[in-house]
């Protein structure tokens, strides 16, 4: 029988929630590395992410008995950090959508690569060249996996708008990963 | 989704490439763990048990005083005299176990010895207002006399009934022998 994916760890978590430092450890070291680079890709640099991380960590234990495994523990987490991510931009003043600027990319044709695979690393250099207002649409829908639900809750926009912006982003992603 | 999306998202482990100072993070994060448990607190070292403690404390040597006080009076009242309590001390007993005798003698009919004991009552009785009246007079000569008179009259009592026991087996055995 196949085990639902949002019961996985579910014993590190219960013994997590009963206040078992050895369990909180043991979790920790299974996502540590996952977070961080969730945290990297939206922060940019090493230093924010690991405070975000830290800050993530203590806010999961601190509230995990919230966590009622409507999704899988990553999942939850992985939130934890995006939004406190974003909410260290907002706090900077960054852009977390498009700018106005790029939006004639609209009006022209959807650009698509070809069959060949692209290579993943062009990518991560082409993501990391992206202003930060497109970084983040592209992060949170290719890489992260969310939906554009999920995005405009996140990025407190509406869907339409996520959808939008995403592809305008999407389009000025394939420029750069064309001419590296 | 295109292929280039179904590319990324197939190949997402990929941009997971940094490493994390695991052991830095950590020690952050168990101090602010640690920093916001709750600290066991002995229940003896809590302020509010401390409070009910005290409370506690003080109720029960207002209790213990205040029942050694009250006994002590219930005592001076029930004896309003030294010479009374005396006085009890000494015929309290001898009645009582002559008061025994009676009721075990087997010589003795159930309709004798219960009209025996009723008068013993009435003498009870008659003790328990001389005692009230002690109570109203105190150091009253004749009031104690009167109480020193009631037991010797029930002892007196008590004496000649068992007498009269002992000479009725006496005479029995007489006759026996004579038989």
């Amino acid at each position: 029988m196949e085990t639902d994916i949002r019961f996985t760890h579910q014993s590190l978590v219960e013994r997590s929630k009963a206040g078992h430092s050895s369990s909180q450890y043991e979790l920790y070291s299974l996502y540590v590395d996952a977070m961080y680079n969730v945290g990297l890709r939206f922060l940019g640099n090493k230093e924010d992410a690991e405070d975000i991380v830290q800050d993530s960590f203590v806010d999961a234990f601190k509230n995990l008995e919230r966590f009622k495994y409507e999704s899988s523990f990553g999942a939850w987490l992985k939130r934890i950090v995006i939004n406190k991510s974003i909410n260290h931009l907002k706090a900077k003043r960054i852009d977390l959508v498009p700018m106005e600027q790029h939006a004639f990319h609209l009006s022209q044709e959807e650009e698509t690569m070809g069959n060949e695979a692209v290579d993943i690393k062009k990518v991560k250099q082409g993501i990391a060249q992206l202003p930060d207002g497109y970084k983040q649409i592209i992060n949170l829908y290719l890489v992260e996996g969310y939906d554009h639900v999920e995005i405009s809750e996140i990025l407190d926009i509406t869907t339409s708008t996520s959808k939008s912006q995403y592809h305008r982003a999407k389009r000025k992603l394939l420029e750069i990963v064309k001419e590296l | 989704m295109d292929n280039f999306e179904k590319h990324i998202r197939e190949n997402a482990g990929e941009f997971n490439e940094h490493t994390a100072d695991k052991a830095k993070l950590w020690a952050h994060i168990s101090a602010e763990l640690e920093k916001d448990t709750p600290k066991v607190i002995p229940l003896w070292k809590r302020p509010m048990f401390r409070v009910a403690a005290s409370v506690t404390l003080l109720i029960g040597l207002a209790t213990i005083f205040g029942l050694a006080y009250f006994n002590t009076n219930t005592a001076q009242e029930h004896y309003v005299s030294k010479e009374l309590l005396e006085i009890d001390m000494h015929y309290q007993d001898l009645v009582a176990y002559q008061v025994e005798l009676v009721r075990k003698n087997q010589y003795l009919s159930d309709a004798d010895k219960s009209e025996f004991l009723s008068f013993m009552d009435e003498l009870d009785a008659e003790y328990e207002v001389l005692r009230k009246e002690m109570h109203n007079n105190l150091d009253n000569e004749q009031v104690l006399a009167a109480i020193v008179a009631n037991y010797k009259t029930r002892i007196e009592l008590i004496e000649n009934l068992l007498h009269q026991i002992n000479e009725s087996k006496k005479t029995n055995h007489e006759y026996g022998y004579t038989l």
